[in-house]
């Protein structure tokens, strides 16, 4: 006989059983548009805001229409040049907020005429083209040709030349972090509670008593993370592929190498921290007598998972205090402080692979301990067990 | 041969089975009778590895039953237990296949089991569709898909309706009749009567009684009932025979190994008009009512 291992056979029933449900598929689709919508609709507001409409009053005005044009292309500013016959027209435009600032020209004086304040960028273009204009007619009247005027005007072209990297966009690694956080919080606690509630159907209908006459409780178990695991990351990777394709689409915000960067640590965090709180999900779900139970019996594992995502918080205030990096090693919050911590840039080499190394160890003890409370409590009928009964009973 | 020795499980400060000894031969359909609680699930959960008793052996073939051993058992739980969203055809393939069976081989068996059991054309329904009668006929083919070497039923009648107690009864049959060991428990005592070679009877976790029907039997005194109309005393001059009890129906009498029931009968006639004289069943309800009495 070809066997299949028994993981993989319980995994491929859990895969089966959501892929079936309309559930999974409601959920799948509702977080993907989720997503594809927190990054569609700030471009669509970013593209609302119109360039900067700038009204030129009088012939005089007018006549520095095309410079300025052509000063704001170099300069990427965008804006609208709109002609307007006098002061007064101008006046009520910028009062009706159809022109941003009127542009007037005497002979040894300019106006710029505004709601309130006029940006600094559009105050440093029109001061440069006006300037350029006057320095042009004054050098017209004292007879300098035209070609000289031109070669004398002709912009120099300054490039920068930087001695050390730009400084890091800590606005965005702070927003990197808690992302990753709030997905890691999230998540868990979605398929965590899935794990959970899954046992406990297994429990109260009394499959698992069918189950354990061919399943060891330790393949049950793993079986049952395993599959729910892969649902979790395909639902998740769904979203991510989604929300990457809309960004490119609606050429959003350009991702900053940081995320990049921050990826592959996400999902290695999302990995243990999964594997860390499925078993112990699985352990509680155990334990309940009804399923209804499951939510109030898994508070003490979720507990630590909200307080580890608050954690994030801190994080970003204090990211190299020493007992956010103490709490960084601490399992049950690892999960979410090392990709915080790695986001913000505040952690060397050896201690991502001391964080792994523990993370690996206290998967293996909670997977241990879960299938003792697992298999003690499985096939039990009548109340909800307690942790201290639970890991006195004798399993498999 | 299934051999179980002195098992032992407490939970808690109750005993739920102590010192219990009993064995299967193969081909031999074993029954175990007793009331609930009296330890009947309990020792087929210890048979199947479900839990691990305190102390006591079981032995398979000989040697301490073990994983492979469990996975050649086949096993239906007092309380039924299936996937209510999955398809019947599915669900039983997939206990074939966590037997070791590749896929093709376990739809085959899952669908050769179902249509024995009467459930062909119900294979794409869910179980949650179908009626407690029929989830009873999946379970028996969860048990039975995977050709196990050892049957262990914990109350396998227990909701069927006539014509099905007879088609799982001819399946057993069968089955025993292949040389396999079935051991099953069942409040059904003309069932167990019907099926069993061997009976082992339970009661507050120790066995009370165990042998074949026969043996049982031949334990207990011979019970004869009489009715002679309107009188009782006539019964004090009886030799080898003593009044078990009196009803409405008669008076009891338990008779002795020396005892002649032809003489019973005489003393009878000679007391008045007899209108009933006969031997009761002396079946295993008599048997097991005598027996925790």
């Amino acid at each position: 006989m070809n066997r299949t291992p028994t993981v993989r056979l319980v995994a491929g029933r859990e895969i089966a059983e959501r892929l079936q449900s309309r559930l999974t598929r409601v959920m799948t689709a509702v977080t993907t548009v989720l997503v594809v919508a927190l990054i569609v609709i700030p471009t669509l507001v970013r593209s609302s805001s119109a360039p900067t409409v700038v009204g030129l009053i009088g012939p005089s005005a007018q006549a520095i229409g095309p410079a300025l044009q052509a000063t704001a292309k170099v300069a990427d500013v965008k804006i609208r040049v709109v002609d307007i016959a006098d002061d007064d027209a101008a006046r009520s435009m910028v009062k009706n907020g159809s022109v941003d600032v009127a542009v007037s020209i005497g002979a040894h004086s300019a106006v710029a005429e505004v709601q309130q304040t006029l940006s600094p960028t559009i105050g440093a273009l029109l001061q440069a083209t006006i300037d350029r204009a006057h320095q042009r007619q004054a050098l017209t009247d004292a007879g300098v040709p035209l070609s000289k005027i031109l070669a004398a005007l002709e912009p120099v072209p300054l490039s920068t030349a930087a001695l050390e990297p730009p400084p890091v966009n800590q606005a965005a690694r702070s927003v990197a972090a808690l992302a990753a956080g709030l997905l890691l919080y999230i998540s868990l606690g979605l398929y965590g509670g899935a794990v959970a509630s899954g046992v406990a159907q297994e429990k109260t209908s009394r499959t698992a008593e069918v189950l354990l006459a061919a399943v060891r409780p330790r393949q049950l178990l793993s079986g049952k993370v395993l599959g729910i695991g892969v649902c979790a990351l395909a639902q998740l990777g769904i979203a991510v592929v989604a929300g990457l394709i809309a960004n490119a689409v609606v050429k959003g915000a350009v991702i900053s190498s940081t995320v990049w960067v921050l990826l592959p640590s996400i999902l290695l965090w999302f990995l243990l921290g999964f594997a860390l709180y499925s078993f112990a999900f699985a352990a509680v779900g155990s334990m309940v007598a009804r399923q209804e139970e499951v939510q109030f019996v898994s508070l003490p594992v979720a507990m630590p998972l909200v307080g580890g995502f608050l954690l994030v918080y801190l994080t970003i205030a204090e990211p190299s205090a020493w007992w956010i990096r103490l709490l960084s090693f601490v399992p049950p919050f690892a999960p979410a402080l090392m990709p915080a911590r790695i986001a913000l840039g505040h952690v060397s080499a050896w201690e991502i692979v001391l964080d792994v190394l523990l993370m690996a160890a206290s998967i293996y003890g909670m997977e241990r301990l879960a299938a003792r409370v697992y298999s003690a409590a499985i096939v039990r009928g009548g109340a909800r067990l307690g942790w201290r009964t639970a890991l006195r009973l004798r399993g498999e | 041969m299934l051999e179980i020795s002195d098992l032992v499980h407490r939970f808690g400060e109750r005993v739920a089975v102590d010192r219990l000894t009993a064995a299967v031969a193969p081909g031999e359909i074993v029954g175990l009778v007793g009331r609930n609680g009296a330890g009947k699930t309990t020792t087929m959960r210890a048979v199947m590895g479900i839990l691990r008793p305190e102390s006591g052996d079981i032995r398979w073939s000989g040697h301490a039953v073990g994983r492979e051993d469990w996975l050649r058992f086949g096993y239906m739980p007092e309380e039924r237990g299936l996937y209510p969203q999955m398809r019947i055809i599915d669900q039983v393939a997939y206990f074939a296949r966590l037997h070791g069976f590749d896929p093709a081989t376990a739809r085959d068996k899952a669908q050769h089991w179902l249509t024995l059991l009467g459930l062909a054309g119900r294979e794409l329904d869910k179980v949650v569709a179908l009626s407690h009668g029929n989830q009873q006929r999946v379970q028996l083919a969860v048990a039975l898909v995977h050709d196990p070497e050892l049957l262990v039923l914990d109350e396998p009648f227990a909701g069927l309706d006539p014509a099905a107690v007879d088609a799982l009864s001819e399946i057993l049959l069968a089955e025993a009749q292949r040389g396999k060991p079935i051991l099953f428990s069942s409040h059904q005592l003309d069932l167990v009567e019907r099926l069993c070679e061997r009976v082992v009877i339970l009661e507050e976790g120790r066995v009370l009684a165990s042998g074949t029907l026969a043996e049982l039997r031949a334990r207990f005194p011979l019970q004869l009932r009489v009715k002679v109309e309107g009188l009782t005393e006539w019964t004090a001059e009886l030799s080898g025979a003593r009044v078990l009890r009196q009803d409405a129906d008669g008076v009891i009498l338990a008779l002795g190994t020396h005892a002649d029931p032809q003489s019973i009968l005489r003393a009878a006639q000679a007391a008045g008009p007899v209108e009933h004289f006969g031997f009761e069943s002396g079946g295993l309800a008599d048997i097991y009512r005598q027996l925790v009495s």
